[in-house]
């Protein structure tokens, strides 16, 4: 699995991916998946995460970028056929 | 001005193991210089069986010593070899039904020096037949394909069925630089004066002339994504061969020792390889 950027954060975060790719490879990509089952090790992988996002000073960069992206999303995120 | 790089391919692997190949590119012996990767955001929207991932990736990077010529180190923050650290942010839709999976990577940081977003759009070939009967046989497909990865916890031994099943790949890169610009127009807005009165800070870019200079910086970005591009279309392939071979099981091993080789390795890949110039 990828290191997380916070060291602290690896444990929870192999939890999280582990859980992710047995859902997404048995349920989503058989079109089977009916809500996403791993979502509440996510939340604790993001408790984890945004505390040292916070700490490293990389929240408010990611905030920004994410709000200025976010209007080109809307018409981008669909390929044209 | 703007940079435009653009290239098509197929993969020889079937729709979904490339879209998990994706999630698990990093690392790969060809991309030593991402350092980490965390999933900041993930929705998933049982109505569309649409999965939209937001991811943050650490890369290594050198910057080109022919940026470092360009601007002044006070501008860059890096050390005297150009070495720093660089945050990019993925954002992705996978859509399981319609067979389709659109990508978008950009730099977060200096985008005002050069803002570079890639974007890879995977289909899964469709063929020539009515709407209707498309999106059953897409139903229909991906329950025939149960298969393609036979996943019963990490342990088990999921392969990839060689279905012949392929998968096309566009790939583009956009290339923009705003140097000087965002400075002009702010200082213009706030204080009503000209670019003139601020010599200490428009200085070295009126030597050069603003367009000039967004040029060569565009420029000397294309020729990076011309020699890394290649490279990330290989680690695709190693991680795609890996889940062929071995399944998940042989991916995460893989993983695991490329991990492991980063971190010991810091100074003996920089000998050995060049992979620094991103993807």
């Amino acid at each position: 699995m990828s290191a997380s950027l916070a060291p602290e954060c690896n444990e929870v975060k192999e939890r999280y991916d582990s859980c992710f790719l047995k859902w997404y490879s048995e349920k989503f990509l058989r079109g089977t998946a009916r809500s996403d089952e791993c979502d509440p090790l996510f939340k604790q992988y993001e408790q984890c995460l945004s505390k040292a996002l916070k700490a490293k000073g990389i929240d408010n960069m990611l905030k920004e970028a994410r709000e200025d992206n976010r209007e080109n999303d809307a018409e981008h995120m669909r390929p044209k056929r | 001005m703007v940079k435009f790089y653009s290239s098509n391919d197929t993969y020889q692997y079937p729709f979904p193991a490339v879209t998990l190949a994706y999630f698990l590119r990093y690392p790969n012996p060809y991309s030593t210089h991402v350092l980490t990767t965390d999933t900041i955001a993930r929705h998933f929207d049982p109505e569309t069986q649409r999965l939209t991932t937001v991811r943050l990736h650490l890369k290594r990077s050198k910057l080109p010593s022919a940026v470092l010529k360009l601007l002044p180190r006070s501008l860059l923050g890096a050390s005297s070899g150009g070495d720093t650290q660089s945050f990019i942010l993925e954002k992705s839709v996978v859509d399981i039904k319609e067979g389709w999976m659109d990508t978008e990577s950009r730099n977060l940081e200096w985008t005002g020096v050069l803002s570079v977003v890639e974007r890879q759009v995977f289909r899964r070939p469709t063929p020539d037949v009515p709407d209707e009967v498309k999106i059953w046989q897409g139903m229909e497909g991906a329950a025939r394909r149960h298969g393609f990865i036979n996943f019963t916890g990490i342990g088990a031994g999921a392969k990839v069925e060689d279905t012949g099943e392929t998968t096309e790949v566009e790939s583009s890169v956009t290339l923009h630089s705003h140097i000087g610009e965002k400075w002009k127009k702010r200082k213009a807005a706030e204080e009503g004066v000209s670019e003139e009165e601020h010599p200490q800070k428009m200085g070295f870019l009126r030597s050069w002339g603003t367009h000039s200079l967004q040029r060569s910086i565009e420029k000397i970005g294309m020729s990076r994504t011309l020699r890394s591009q290649p490279n990330a279309r290989e680690g695709m392939k190693v991680v795609l061969e890996r889940m062929r071979e071995g399944g998940l099981v042989a991916v995460l091993e893989g993983m695991r020792q490329d991990r492991e080789a980063i971190l010991k390795g810091h100074h003996a890949f920089k000998k050995g390889r060049h992979h620094d110039d991103d993807e």
